[in-house]
């Protein structure tokens, strides 16, 4: 778009914001003559894609008085707007309207009905009138009504009410109709439970290919309208704070997750904010229903009360609600172009870390669809799993972060740079909105994962070692210093641990090594009590003087309840699962962690469900998600999957004092202190550097593609070196499209900190596809400082650390050293570098070192003795 | 990250630009319509199952949700019209013989195989700080362990069955599932059919199946597969051996138990021993001969499996505890949750698992389904499209099922015969000491230092005879003689060798083996372990080149 045509498209924003506000102004006279400064207006432009919107609220009735008016300029702000993918989120913002009173814990769908003066979010397919000048709309676009307005049951669209007393039926908007039903027009389908004695409204939903579905049961809605799925309802009732503000992150759905709905590129939709403001009443009797304002506590949670219907939402539809909409407009994004299953042809598979999901997502359209290039599939595997299956061929190369065991021949080339997050959904105190950021330094990460953190009081009085310690992270003085404002007096199994993976992974080697560079952790998880506050906090004693890092996270603790905490348990007698690893619960992969994230669902096991009989017994399970208002749970997501679901991340601490956040700023940083090793190896990016910094962000990493620079048949090779070339030009384009970068990873470029990345990653793309023959056997020289065995062409499958036999040569008297200089440095380095496990046994590893170069030399002068029969045949 | 287009593109200006668009854009392109569908069910096959959504969201854009929730659990969603499909390791039982609750489906279904697998059995016993990974079990130590007949690791018949070493005196702590699980099902099924006189007392006197099972004694109960392998690979899990699917211990890197079958040899779930051994399932509706068809069978049990012939066969290759699992889809033309673009979106998804996806299933721990299954598997996906109940549904594209199968990119694909799988045909054999009357492979149950018969390893395929060189592949199992030979029948190994790998994919195949990346060394509480393979691995580093160097200048020298 030219500069001239932009211009011309803000004075058209401009002329239409003005005209439509005189319009509305001219057109809806009862509501601008409300409080001084208030006057309705929608589009109002901000920064970037957001979008506000002011809508002047008047609610008129009857109390003991007389005839009366409540006003509220009600202020609304979007984040974004336009462009939007499946399952976004925009956070809505907004003031001035009526506090919320009996907060519903859970807003979404049905659950969040039971509240007095929430605010209603629906997705409506269609423009709405409000937002054009005179009202008019374009030509040919459909408009919003309540009939194309998202719910997710039929109890949101249908009430009934004792003839003459349904609220809509003494709604002032709508002249009092009473109707027998209203909503619903022409014949009443056989599905819908109406009978005589009651008076109904029915608000039909309109599908986006033209069928009508009465809305009035379970059997009258669309088809994807369904209950106790995983998947949440995108239509919110959300709470207003006692200042009149609130916020929420609306998730918006597309005609890929809801067809009836139909949202999508070519049919806009709006986002419909319906403040409950109460129900318009001309009925002189203060005592009437529609005159009613409200008896649940405003800024409490509702414990089970039904909302007075005047001020309820479930009325949403009825005039006087629905007439004080603000229509945000919404536009979506192209879905990408996508292969066809049949079309695809034999695929070419690559393995590796989770790290690179997001950016594959959008990379392997831009394979499939490209008849120049090969048909790239990328599985999620273990980094060393995954090093396996390239060395031994059945994979074309391997997505790591760190160097797999034996890896002379191999190259890695950079191919993302991005890393992990501590994602958190967190509440404020009082149900007063979510807390959008946390500080977290390496001692809290250290307590969460060593599950020292109690969780309950039973565990608290029983679990040796944890009488003194807090009982979740938001009652740690560590933790309330860094993050004031948040909950004191609440505590949670789901707040006293970090969601993680149990599979190896070398975000865990990270996370964990993260810990390690620092003193105060190591001290704390070594036994040094923290004396703070109330508090002596003590590492959980199966984790004292624990070795970091670790590849994947071991589950120490053994105790066990000698008198059971709920039923499930109790019914195992003496034989309970250790209790602690039911909380920390670690889940298969990082995606899984941020599904609990999204869904608000911890993955804590100490759940029980059953009533103990033949046919119900007791069920261990997982606990139930959390309610909105009460949320506190952590764990650790790939930043990809952060960015793409809309996740809030912790500040991690990079030198002490100073916190950073997951963005692309501190992921430069941290890449400008790695340093490269040689042409062909991983970075050297350590958590020491990152501690030398006040802007690098700690859980930066590298993804690189590791293969073979021999050995590859030519076709893989080539296909690899491709891979190389078009991931790092075209794929480190940031945008939503095909090929392009997505979210949460910063683009390797030839320049700035980047360059070395990149250029490596051209090196060996050229090295991969060249596959010259393997280099000559190296000399006795060179080979000492080359960590890799000499049948490095059949490695083995795994990692290196299989084989523990018999510690006998240990134990050999072996003659005195001789060079042993020349042999004590691979040691260190192999270590280093390939065995992430037992990087903390360095020293242990250095004298053993010493005894196993005498071994050496006793070895070599055995084997020349006996003619070298044992060695490896091998052409 | 905002273009400098979008961000000028605001207010009011986007609601009439978005309408403009509406006006005059052309109709939506011919790319496949998707819709996002919902499933839950089995953890047994979420392993697969995993990798595989992943696939097809990347590559062709599906959206799909899938909650390990239990098999039961995903037959009951299915049922309630909660998902849009489920996926269950056993079919619907009517009512679960041991606990009566109802298992059934008003909604209409039919069942489509997409996996297969062997339910493993994953263990944590050390000894003298070593993780053992070599335990042999026959079928019937497995069912006395489960019914709490055996109760110590120290039983004779567990030291019987493992060369004559015992084991510590240690309480065995089996873990089962605690929630409705398929897993569950075969497993109990397997005891029911094989053991009945063990596990019928045990379950109440009841004969048959459960989904859930009636935890008793010093036995522990978890939920999900995910959940079994925590437990046991936790600190706390010594002395405890649980079921999951293979794929749970291989990605865990924890030992599974080599369980005996009927031709006398200990073997493990790879893909090869689980083809073999599924070459016996006798299938609803399909002829010896391969060929299925739902005519004059109830569609609620086409396609299910009866494996009493697994369990028994006597081919030296079997895992008796295989099976497969398989997705349950709406076939109703009226179903309420279906959509053109859903039922569009399911079919490819399954079109995409039985076909391209099998090609995932060995390196995830799974073994891929025969190609009569998956021909049959696509005359149920018919059912969702052409073939619906009640007329066909217009707009739901699935492809003719022979020209599937063609380009169906499927490794047990062998020309000419649908219903023989290629990996059961090139399954290696099972090496001589994984027959009864040998050694166990390894020494991971002897305490170090007290048979100085092996050296090292602990059951997995990368040691070599009495030697530390565990920088090297097991090759060598090809060179000395003690792979029985080809073919089906058992072979009698002479048992005199001390070759300690188990190479399960032997010369035939590049493909890594399953087995291989089961490790012993994982027991990270242990820091002695890690000190001498530290040690190992230094003697190896150092040794090793220097042998390397004298053996080319050996070569040299000898020209």
């Amino acid at each position: 778009m030219t500069g001239r045509t932009v211009r011309t498209g803000r004075l058209l924003a401009l002329v239409a914001v003005l005209s439509f506000a005189c319009a509305v102004i001219v057109a809806l006279p009862g509501q601008s003559a409300t409080a001084a400064g208030c006057s309705t207006s929608y589009g109002g432009t901000t920064k970037g894609d957001s979008w506000s919107a002011t809508e002047a609220l008047q609610r008129s009735f009857y109390d003991s008085a007389g005839p009366t008016a409540t006003h509220n300029c009600f202020r609304l702000t979007v984040d974004k707007h336009t462009d939007l993918q499946d399952h976004e989120r925009i956070t809505v913002n907004w003031a001035g309207a009526h506090v919320t009173g009996g907060r519903s814990l859970n807003p979404y769908g049905e659950s969040g009905l039971p509240q007095e003066y929430p605010v209603v979010l629906m997705e409506c397919r269609g423009v709405d009138p409000k937002d054009y000048p005179s009202g008019h709309l374009p030509r040919g676009a459909e408009a919003v009504s309540p009939q194309t307005c998202w719910t997710n049951t039929y109890f949101q669209r249908t009430s009934s009410a004792d003839p003459g007393h349904g609220i809509w039926e003494q709604d002032a908007a709508s002249h009092d109709d009473t109707d027998h039903i209203q909503g619903l027009t022409g014949a009443v389908p056989g599905t819908c439970n109406v009978n005589s004695q009651f008076d109904y409204l029915i608000t039909p939903f309109l599908a986006a290919n033209g069928k009508s579905y009465a809305g009035c049961s379970s059997q009258a809605m669309p088809p994807e309208a369904t209950v106790s799925s995983v998947s949440i309802p995108n239509e919110v009732y959300a709470f207003t704070n006692t200042n009149g503000a609130g916020t929420f992150p609306f998730e918006v759905r597309t005609a890929l997750e809801n067809r009836s709905l139909g949202c999508s590129s070519t049919v806009p939709c709006t986002l419909e904010v319906i403040p409950v403001d109460g129900i318009d009443c001309d009925n002189p009797d203060a005592t009437a229903a529609c005159n009613e304002t409200g008896a649940l506590p405003p800024g409490q949670v509702n414990t089970g009360q039904a909302p007075q219907d005047a001020v309820a939402p479930a009325f949403w539809a009825s005039a006087s609600n629905w007439d004080r909409r603000v229509p945000v407009p919404l536009g979506f994004s192209q879905p990408p172009s996508v292969c066809t299953v049949a079309k695809a042809g034999q695929p070419v598979p690559f393995y590796g870390s989770e790290l690179l999901d997001q950016a594959a997502l959008q990379w392997i359209p831009a394979y499939c669809l490209n008849k120049s290039r090969f048909n790239w599939q990328d599985n999620v595997m273990p980094d060393d799993a995954a090093f396996g299956l390239m060395q031994g061929g059945s994979a074309a190369a391997a997505e790591v972060s760190a160097r797999g065991a034996g890896d002379t021949g191999i190259g890695y080339a950079p191919t993302a740079a991005t890393g992990w997050a501590i994602a958190f959904d967190i509440d404020k105190p009082g149900n007063a909105g979510q807390q959008l950021s946390i500080k977290l330094d390496p001692l809290l990460l250290a307590k969460l994962l060593t599950e020292s953190y109690p969780g309950s009081t039973a565990v608290a009085a029983n679990h040796p070692g944890f009488s003194d310690n807090p009982l979740s992270l938001n009652l740690d003085p560590d933790f309330y210093r860094l993050n004031p404002g948040l909950d004191l007096t609440h505590w949670s199994e789901a707040a006293a641990t970090l969601l993680a993976t149990s599979t190896t992974s070398t975000v865990m080697t990270e996370l964990t090594s993260y810990i390690a560079a620092d003193p105060k952790a190591m001290a704390f998880l070594d036994g040094k009590p923290e004396h703070d506050g109330p508090y002596t906090m003590r590492v959980n004693p199966a984790y004292r003087h624990i070795k970091l890092p670790v590849d994947s996270w071991p589950q120490l603790d053994t105790w066990q309840f000698k008198a059971a905490p709920n039923s499930c348990l109790k019914a195992q007698g003496s034989s309970m699962p250790p209790y602690m690893p039911l909380v920390a619960n670690p889940t298969t992969s990082m995606q899984l962690v941020a599904q609990a994230l999204l869904y608000n669902w911890p993955n804590v096991g100490t759940g029980c469900t059953g009533t103990g009989s033949k046919s119900d017994p007791y069920q261990l399970g997982r606990v139930a998600p959390q309610g909105v208002g009460n949320r506190f749970m952590l764990g650790v997501v790939t930043l990809g999957d952060a960015e793409r679901y809309g996740l809030t991340t912790a500040r991690l601490q990079a030198s002490p004092g100073h916190f950073v956040g997951a963005d692309a700023a501190g992921i430069k940083a941290a890449l400008s202190l790695a340093k490269p090793t040689s042409g062909q190896r991983p970075f050297d990016l350590t958590q020491t550097a990152i501690r030398t910094s006040k802007t690098a962000y700690p859980g930066s990493m590298v993804v690189y593609t590791a293969a073979k620079t021999y050995g590859l048949p030519a076709g893989t090779a080539g296909d690899v070196a491709q891979f190389i070339r078009v991931s790092t030009t075209e794929g480190q384009v940031p945008g939503r499209g095909n090929g392009q970068l997505a979210a949460g990873y910063v683009p390797i470029v030839s320049s700035g900190v980047t360059k070395a990345l990149y250029d490596q990653a051209q090196h060996v793309a050229t090295a991969v596809g060249a596959q010259k023959a393997p280099p000559a056997p190296p000399q006795p020289p060179t080979q000492a400082s080359s960590p890799a065995s000499p049948s490095n062409d059949v490695p083995p499958a795994t990692t290196p650390s299989d084989a523990p036999t018999a510690p006998e040569p240990s134990t050999d008297n072996a003659p005195p050293p001789e060079k042993s200089s020349v042999t004590d440095a691979p040691v260190l380095r192999t270590a280093a570098v390939s065995s992430q496990t037992s990087a903390g046994l360095l020293i242990a590893l250095l004298g053993t070192g010493v005894l196993a170069s005498l071994g050496a030399l006793a070895g070599r002068t055995a084997l020349w003795r006996k003619g070298l029969r044992w060695l490896p045949r091998r052409p | 990250m905002k273009s400098p287009r979008t961000t000028a593109l605001r207010g009011v200006a986007v609601v009439l630009a978005l309408a403009v668009v509406s006006l005059f854009s052309a109709s939506p392109s011919s790319a496949t319509e998707y819709a996002e569908i919902e499933g839950s069910g089995s953890t047994w096959a979420y392993g697969i199952i995993a990798p595989w959504i992943a696939q097809v969201q990347a590559a062709y854009g599906m959206q799909i949700t899938f909650n390990q929730s239990g098999s039961s659990q995903g037959r009951k969603d299915f049922a309630n019209g909660v998902t849009d499909f489920g996926d269950s390791d056993i079919p619907y039982q009517g009512v679960d013989p041991t606990t009566g609750q109802t298992d059934a489906s008003q909604r209409p279904y039919a069942y489509a195989p997409v996996v297969a697998g062997g339910t493993a059995f994953t263990y944590h016993v050390t000894v003298a700080g070593h993780l053992v990974t070599n335990l042999r079990l026959s079928g019937q130590t497995i069912t006395k362990i489960f019914t709490n007949k055996i109760t110590n690791w120290n039983d004779p018949e567990i030291t019987q069955e493992n060369g004559g070493h015992a084991l510590p005196s240690e309480t065995i702590k089996p873990v089962v599932r605690s929630d409705g699980s398929g897993a569950t099902a075969q497993f109990t099924l397997w005891m029911d059919k094989q053991y009945p006189s063990l596990w019928r007392p045990f379950n109440g006197h009841k004969a048959g199946l459960t989904s859930i099972y009636p935890r008793q004694g010093s036995q522990i109960a978890v939920a999900q597969d995910a959940g079994v392998m925590n437990t046991i690979k936790g600190a706390g899990g010594e002395g405890e051996i649980g079921y999951t699917e293979y794929s749970y211990p291989l990605q865990a890197h924890y030992p599974v138990v080599y369980v005996e079958n009927r031709a006398g040899y200990y073997v493990q779930p790879t893909q090869y021993n689980v083809a073999v051994a599924l070459t016996q399932a006798s299938i609803v509706g399909c002829s010896k001969g391969g060929s299925c068809s739902p005519n004059g069978v109830p569609a609620n049990s086409y396609l299910t499996q009866n494996l009493d012939r697994v369990y028994t066969y006597g081919d030296a290759r079997t895992y008796p505890l295989s099976s497969y699992s398989y997705m349950v889809i709406p076939t109703s033309k009226t179903d309420q949750r279906m959509t053109v673009p859903k039922r569009q979106t399911l079919a490819d998804f399954l079109s995409y698992s039985l076909c391209t996806g099998q090609g995932l299933a060995g390196n995830y721990g799974y073994s891929p389904l025969p190609l009569n299954l998956v021909k049959a598997a696509f005359g149920q996906i018919e059912k969702l499209g052409p073939d619906a109940q009640g007329g066909a549904v217009k707009g739901v594209s699935i492809k003719n099922p022979s020209a599937n199968l063609a380009s169906c990119n499927n490794p047990t694909f062998v020309k000419g015969n649908l219903s023989a799988n290629h990996l059961a045909q090139i399954a290696p054999q099972p090496l001589a000491c994984q027959k009864a009357t040998s050694q166990p492979c390894g020494d991971g149950t002897v305490p170090p230092g007290t048979n100085g018969n092996d050296g090292d390893n602990h059951g997995d395929n990368n040691g070599q005879t009495g030697t530390a060189n565990n920088g090297s592949n097991g090759d060598s199992t090809t060179s000395d003689g003690t792979t029985p030979p080809g073919g089906s029948s058992p072979t009698t190994g002479d048992g005199t060798t001390a070759a300690a790998g188990t190479s399960a994919d032997g010369t035939t195949t590049a493909a890594i083996s399953p087995t291989a990346t089961v490790l012993g060394a994982q027991s990270r509480s242990d820091s002695s372990i890690w000190g001498w393979t530290a040690v190992v691995e230094l003697l190896a580093i150092v040794l090793l080149p220097g042998l390397y160097v004298a053996w080319l200048h050996r070569r040299r020298g000898a020209r």
